[in-house]
């Protein structure tokens, strides 16, 4: 079913999920640079009132200002390193934890531990996400540390979960009972051979639970769980600009487009790689 | 189970076979299930008590407030259990579920049992309409798209599908609020009334918004299983024995791909209830989850911990029944 040129040669084949994969790459780069770029070049501080406040967008205030005279321009694009930041992290402790933990129970031999370990994560996947990471924080305090080590504590059950499953899977693979008869040691086999298969897995999960990740720090900031102020943050943005709502919509407005705009990138980004790996698997 | 059958080679045996055998398959699984669901049921118990010693200080000392005398903080952990050992502290954790006692409000007073009882049921009811509206949504575009052969239709919908599922709730519900509640004025910008339909006027915009998130997760899951079936072979024997359209598309279509669907319902509940309790805060609905943000925000901690302990069980209760529903619906259905 190639399709042919004119000439007969057959026409490159743009390969599947390509274009959802670049435009959301370009559309990440170009919030991360815009959070790298603006902060700096800014007349303004994100954090220092002073400026006339609820003015509506114009030239000097491009998104406007907030109830505080600050500029919210500069205020939505200092926030991408902590939005973006926080969720990251948030996602890559327990991507790594869940997937070392349920790698080892994957393949371990001992039926207790097995068993022991795999109904606490059913347990721990029982709660309800979002609840489970606002009470950790009722009693660990709020603050971005506190979403992390919320998140963190909660998360590596999902992934060891995945993990465990696939690895069962991995296990018995001939790549691996091949090393096992060359004699490779444990440690060389599990690192090299094992988890790299297991977490193709789990690190296309990731993925879709960034964007999970990102739009749940900015809720628990909207809820006051967050950032501490005057640190500039989308949900916590949100939470302040609604006050004023129905005055002014552009402190709510603008920071409530940034978020969408970078789940909406990422979830393009996972969607194309979705695409590429099917098409991958089905070769 | 093979072994029973051929220990009794009759032929009369023989022809009970396949009932016997779902018979028996049905209460393997329910005694799996509910063996699963009970001890899944004490992890969250243990994780739910042993929470609140997450804390830095000492829970007992931030109830009573920072003057508070050595004597009245030695009266109060007395009253609370505190200064007993952490395995009997379990104990009385456990049999107090069971009792239904849950502890009491550090600030109120009131019980939680109380608390949740009174708050719960609304909670409950935007659940079941978001569950109602998502159902009612996610059929027919399913439906519509599975049916379409145009390949744009599907990109459209993949698309618009994964979008959807990369918008924040709590920024739409705002906007909905603003535009819905206060430029249209078709729905009540705070307050609630308790009865039946009068309710619904509060509570429809909540549960739409949670359906942002529902829909696409049930329309992809039901449109794959529904592709799945459109490829099955009794399809096309329906199309040719000319069976009547809405006959056509509940038992040669919908029945047989809804199994996954319900299974995935049940598990979308613990995400519902996540969506549930921000839109009680932004439409200020007495519900459960506006409760809990109260009690984080005071440090109320057996207020918490007692949300916490149901949110769990019922998201236990809700898997358990949607595997046992998925099962019946196909038996093809093999459960992990």
């Amino acid at each position: 079913m190639t399709k042919l040129k004119k000439n007969g040669e057959p026409r490159r084949q743009v390969r599947e999920g390509t274009f959802g994969l670049y435009t959301g790459f370009a559309m990440f780069g170009a919030l991360v640079l815009a959070g790298l770029i603006v902060p700096v070049i800014s007349k303004y501080d994100p954090n220092q009132p002073g400026l006339p406040p609820m003015a509506p967008p114009s030239r000097d205030y491009l998104f406007g200002t907030d109830v505080l005279g600050r500029d919210v321009f500069t205020r939505v694009f200092d926030a991408v390193f902590i939005d973006l930041g926080t969720a990251l992290i948030g996602v890559s402790i327990p991507l790594i934890v869940g997937t070392i933990i349920g790698t080892l129970l994957g393949i371990s031999r001992n039926k207790k531990i097995n068993a022991v370990v795999g109904s606490l994560i059913d347990g721990i996947n029982a709660f309800p996400f979002l609840i489970f990471v606002i009470a950790l924080i009722a009693f660990i305090g709020p603050g971005i540390t506190s979403i992390i080590f919320a998140l963190s504590l909660v998360n590596w059950a999902r992934y060891a979960r995945i993990a465990r499953t696939r690895a069962v899977v991995v296990n018995h693979q001939g790549y691996v009972e091949a090393a096992r008869t060359l004699g490779y040691s444990k440690a060389r086999i599990l690192f090299k051979h094992i988890i790299p298969n297991v977490s193709s897995e789990t690190r296309a999960y990731a993925l879709s639970d960034f964007i999970i990740v990102i739009i749940a720090v900015a809720a628990l900031s909207f809820l006051g769980l967050g950032a501490p102020p005057p640190q500039a943050e989308w949900g916590a943005m949100i939470r302040d600009g609604n006050q004023i709502f129905q005055i002014a919509w552009w402190p709510t407005i603008f920071p409530g487009l940034a978020l969408c705009w970078a789940g909406i990138t990422v979830a393009f980004i996972a969607e194309g790689l979705q695409r590429r790996l099917r098409e991958t698997n089905s070769k | 189970m093979s072994n029973i059958n051929e220990s009794f080679p009759l032929a009369d045996v023989a022809v009970e076979e396949p009932r016997d055998k779902n018979r028996l398959a049905l209460r393997r699984l329910l005694y799996g299930r509910i063996l699963r669901s009970l001890s899944v049921g004490f992890w969250v118990s243990v994780i739910a008590f042993l929470m609140i010693r997450l804390s830095p200080g000492d829970p007992v000392q931030i109830a009573l407030g920072a003057e508070a005398t050595e004597a009245s903080v030695k009266q109060m952990r007395h009253e609370l259990g505190l200064d007993t050992s952490i395995f009997q502290q379990f104990y009385n954790f456990i049999t107090g579920i069971f009792q239904g006692d849950l502890g009491k409000s550090f600030y109120s007073g009131r019980t939680v049992t109380d608390i949740v009882g009174t708050h719960l049921p609304v909670t409950l009811m935007v659940i079941a309409l978001s569950i109602l509206l998502g159902v009612i949504m996610a059929i027919p575009i399913a439906l519509a798209v599975a049916l379409s052969k145009n390949q744009l239709v599907t990109y459209f919908f993949r698309a618009s599908t994964s979008i959807s599922l990369a918008l924040p709730g709590f920024f739409l519900a705002l906007v909905g609020l603003l535009y819905f509640g206060i430029k249209l004025n078709w729905a009540p910008s705070a307050g609630y009334e308790g009865a039946f339909p009068g309710n619904l006027r509060y509570l429809w915009l909540p549960a739409l918004v949670n359906c942002g998130s529902l829909v696409p997760v049930l329309s992809r899951v039901l449109h794959s299983s529904l592709m799945d079936t459109l490829d099955e072979e009794f399809v096309e024997t329906g199309v040719i024995r000319g069976v009547s359209k809405i006959r056509f598309y509940w038992s040669y279509l919908l029945r047989p791909s809804l199994a996954p669907t319900v299974v995935l319902l049940s598990y979308m509940v613990g995400v519902l209830i996540g969506g549930t309790v921000i839109m009680e805060t932004i439409f200020s609905l007495p519900g459960i989850g506006r409760e809990l943000i109260t009690a984080v925000n005071t440090k109320d901690y057996p207020v918490v911990q007692g949300v916490v302990l149901i949110f769990g069980i019922i998201v236990v209760f809700f898997s358990f029944i949607g595997d046992l529903l998925g099962y019946l619906l196909d038996r093809r259905v093999t459960l992990s």
